[in-house]
């Protein structure tokens, strides 16, 4: 269970989050979808203890995630996975070194295990062959792909994918909500998603959020979204736009 | 057989890459000098007022307080330096003569112009590199705007201005510096520091340090724009570029100042 | 995350207030910018002593820093030994009209100050722009979030590596820095004054005090440059944009500090000198 407590965050003088709170249940998976530039990835990034809010806390388990030291914070993060918007694949490693980096970190698994592990993961995504090339060798969906595979590796309990089809084509898209679905229903985890691609998160998510300006508009099951009669989640649902855009 | 023949070819390879990029770095350098000599000719002169004016006091009096702690610094180092062996033949009225000697002509100018180099070169570099990495120098260019008139010549103008004031201002903190370590650590009158600069160091030696100001000046401006406008891919790439920059900018400044100093005697 | 304009603050615009503003932020900052310095510093330290040593890693920063900056290094400080030489020279002819001392003196003042005070501009200039670069992309492709969600100190693992093989380096590279000049120096002697190098190298006028302070602020130096370096690479926001803005202020940031660490151990130097 995941609790987000009257979360506030200013950026240089700026609010981009204001008093949002959230509960994610334990084994479900929040959509959380949005304008560009509404704070979507700094929530996330609040949630899992990489930025610091101004005010408000973030819970996890019944843990306070901005109150621990770092060692208590590195144990936290072996239950959390994160897939970036930009891949963020260590460009120094090639791309086993890349998977099995969390599982090195954790330190309680041999080579050989590892090794195991990696190729595995690397199964699993239909990448076999490419554990010696290097990130910026690969295509955008393969980074994203191999990005996925480091934040499952450790098969945690908690996992966050930040826009996990930005700019792929229609074909890998699917292809991955596919692997996140599969994950969710074997394993049970909790996750939160953000994305901008409806038709995707609409198959993969319990619950949605949507957030405009730094504030949650919206919250609820599939049923409630479906309809909700605020003009802006609307937009999103459905896919259209019928006033001027700078609305 | 043909992995040996591969490592053999190896080292080649690697000569082969850097000459091509040096050859590239150099002809590229000498390509920006004479579109912006061009540029200098009366009827192809393209004078921004504004922008150049702006440049002016980006370059100018946003690095005064780093080039004024630098030289305030480098003074008293140069005094603590000399301070070792006037001390050990007891001649203190030389210590305004070895430390304004070796300020005005070689210390001064060097310390300034690696410091401007890396405030201003380095941001220069930074600037132009990202523009071109996110395609506003191409935006400019389809607005039939040229790069060189509107982009390069305010600044290379403003950096061969502000590095000759800055070098004057810094020289003169320098001896400041220098005056006050004298009296303050080793209990050398100011006075006599200053009777010892006016009556050895002469106007000569100032100009000998002026002149290599406006060359480096120069030298940074060219390298720097360059490095910049050829930046390629990205975040990475401005770093890059940026890191050139600098490394061309400082090797530029230590072999004008030998040819500067050899042409001189 | 700017998509929207600026909101303007409410202003008080009486003339005191304005000037003590401009005297009072840039003053704010710089104390802030020194107090983190310092608190990675420490942490460093705390890592260094007390974390696993990635030789791997270490070993590559020190190619990076050292192997590499060797050719610079020799290009800069050849030519700055030629200056010097060739100016002290001048000077000397004209006041005393001996140049037995030249050499001797000349190892001593490039011990004490010039060849490690200016390799480390060097080193300030393409090393910390280096690591400010390329730690600073990290940041902007989140890499250094996703070190963090793998539960990796970023200060650990990207920063004590560097400090270890800048601090190592540093100091292989003043010896080599001083050779480099030196031997510069003696041809130049050679060239231009007809001065024999037999004459020239001298090692008369070192005590152990020229040697020691040299290394002492080779080590300072080397310390302090990752530091400072890391510090503005980790610190960057925005894409490509901030990654410039760190690179010109780890190199600007870099240089102060080796000024200023520069003018404490001469003075301190001096001090003790005279005590002895």
């Amino acid at each position: 269970m995941i609790v987000v407590d009257n979360i506030s965050k200013s950026h240089l003088g700026r609010p981009v989050l204001e008093n949002v709170s959230i509960e994610i249940p334990e084994g479900t998976n929040l959509g959380l979808i949005g304008p560009g530039g509404a704070g979507k990835t700094l929530l996330l990034k609040i949630i899992c203890g990489l930025v610091k809010p101004d005010s408000g806390k973030v819970t996890i388990g019944g843990i306070d995630v901005h109150k621990l030291g770092a060692t208590q914070l590195a144990d936290l993060r072996f239950r959390i996975g994160m897939l970036f918007q930009n891949y963020a694949l260590f460009d120094f490693m090639n791309v086993a070194d890349n998977i099995a980096f969390p599982l090195r970190q954790e330190g309680t698994l041999g080579e050989l295990e590892i090794a195991e592990r990696v190729k595995k993961a690397l199964h699993d995504i239909s990448l076999s062959t490419i554990g010696n090339r290097f990130p910026n060798e690969l295509s955008g969906g393969m980074k994203k792909r191999v990005s996925f595979a480091r934040a499952v590796i450790r098969q945690p309990p908690i996992l966050f994918y930040d826009d996990p089809t930005a700019g792929l084509d229609p074909v890998i898209s699917s292809k991955i909500f596919i692997l996140l679905r599969t994950m969710q229903q074997e394993r049970g985890t909790t996750a939160v998603t953000i994305s901008h691609d409806i038709g995707g998160i609409k198959e993969i998510c319990d619950f949605f959020a949507m957030i405009d300006r730094g504030q949650i508009i919206f919250h609820g099951n599939r049923d409630a979204i479906e309809r909700c009669e605020i003009p802006l989640v609307m937009q999103f649902w459905r896919g259209f736009s019928d006033d001027d855009l700078d609305g | 057989m043909q992995s040996i023949a591969a490592k053999l070819i190896r080292p080649l390879h690697g000569v082969g890459q850097s000459f091509n990029y040096w050859a590239f770095q150099i002809g590229g350098l000498c390509i920006l000098m004479a579109r912006i000599m061009v540029n200098m000719l009366p009827w192809r002169w393209q004078f921004d007022g504004p922008e150049t004016w702006r440049n002016l006091y980006r370059v100018g009096v946003k690095s005064f307080p780093i080039v004024a702690v630098t030289a305030l610094l480098t003074g008293a180092i140069m005094v603590i330096q000399s301070g070792l062996y006037i001390e050990q033949y007891g001649a203190y009225g030389l210590l305004g003569w070895g430390a304004g000697y070796t300020i005005l002509r070689e210390i001064g100018p060097i310390m300034i112009g690696l410091m401007f180099s890396g405030r201003v070169g380095a941001n220069n570099t930074a600037e132009l590199g990202t523009m071109k990495v996110t395609d506003q120098i191409d935006a400019l260019r389809a607005l039939a705007i040229d790069p060189i008139g509107y982009l390069v010549m305010p600044r290379f103008l403003a950096m061969i201005i502000m590095m000759f004031l800055l070098v004057v201002v810094g020289n003169f903190t320098a001896l400041v510096g220098g005056a006050i370590t004298s009296q303050l650590l080793l209990g050398v009158n100011m006075k006599l520091f200053a009777w010892s600069v006016i009556t050895y160091v002469f106007l000569d030696d100032l100009f000998h340090g002026l002149i290599k100001a406006v060359a480096f000046g120069f030298a940074i401006a060219i390298i720097s724009c360059h490095f910049g406008l050829n930046t390629q891919g990205g975040a990475v790439g401005v770093g890059r570029a940026v890191n050139a920059s600098v490394v061309g900018s400082a090797i530029a400044i230590f072999v004008l100042d030998y040819i500067i100093t050899f042409a001189s005697m | 995350m700017s998509a929207e304009p600026h909101i303007e603050q409410p202003q008080t615009t009486s003339a005191a207030h304005n000037l003590l503003a401009s005297v009072g932020e840039p003053i704010l900052m710089i104390a802030r910018t020194v107090r983190e310095i310092f608190e990675m510093f420490s942490l460093t330290l705390y890592y260094v002593v007390r974390g696993r040593k990635r030789w791997p890693a270490i070993f590559e920063q020190m190619y990076d820093v050292g192997n590499r900056s060797i050719l610079f290094i020799a290009v800069t400080l050849g030519f700055l030994g030629m200056i010097l030489i060739f100016q002290a020279g001048n000077q000397a002819l004209q006041i005393t009209g001996d140049l037995q001392v030249l050499g001797g003196l000349f190892l001593q003042l490039l011990l004490r100050e010039f060849a490690p005070t200016i390799a480390a501009m060097m080193i300030a200039t393409r090393v910390a722009t280096g690591m400010a670069a390329q730690i600073g992309s990290m940041v902007v492709t989140e890499q250094v979030d996703a070190l963090q969600m793998c539960a990796a100190q970023p200060v650990d693992y990207l920063v004590v590596p560097r400090f270890i093989a800048c601090t190592i380096m540093m100091v292989i590279l003043t010896i080599f820095a001083v050779l480099v000049a030196y031997v510069c120096g003696a041809f130049t002697a050679y060239m231009a004054f007809n001065l024999n190098p037999r004459t020239f190298i001298d090692l008369g006028f070192i005590t152990w005090f020229d040697p020691i302070i040299g290394l002492v602020k080779a080590f300072a130096y080397g310390m302090a440059i990752p530091i400072i370096a890391c510090h503005a690479g980790l610190n960057v926001f925005g894409g490509s944009e901030g990654v410039g803005r760190a690179t010109t202020q780890a190199v600007v940031n870099a240089s102060l500090a080796v000024v200023i660490l520069d003018f404490i151990i001469s003075g301190l130097g001096y001090v003790v000198l005279g005590l002895l």
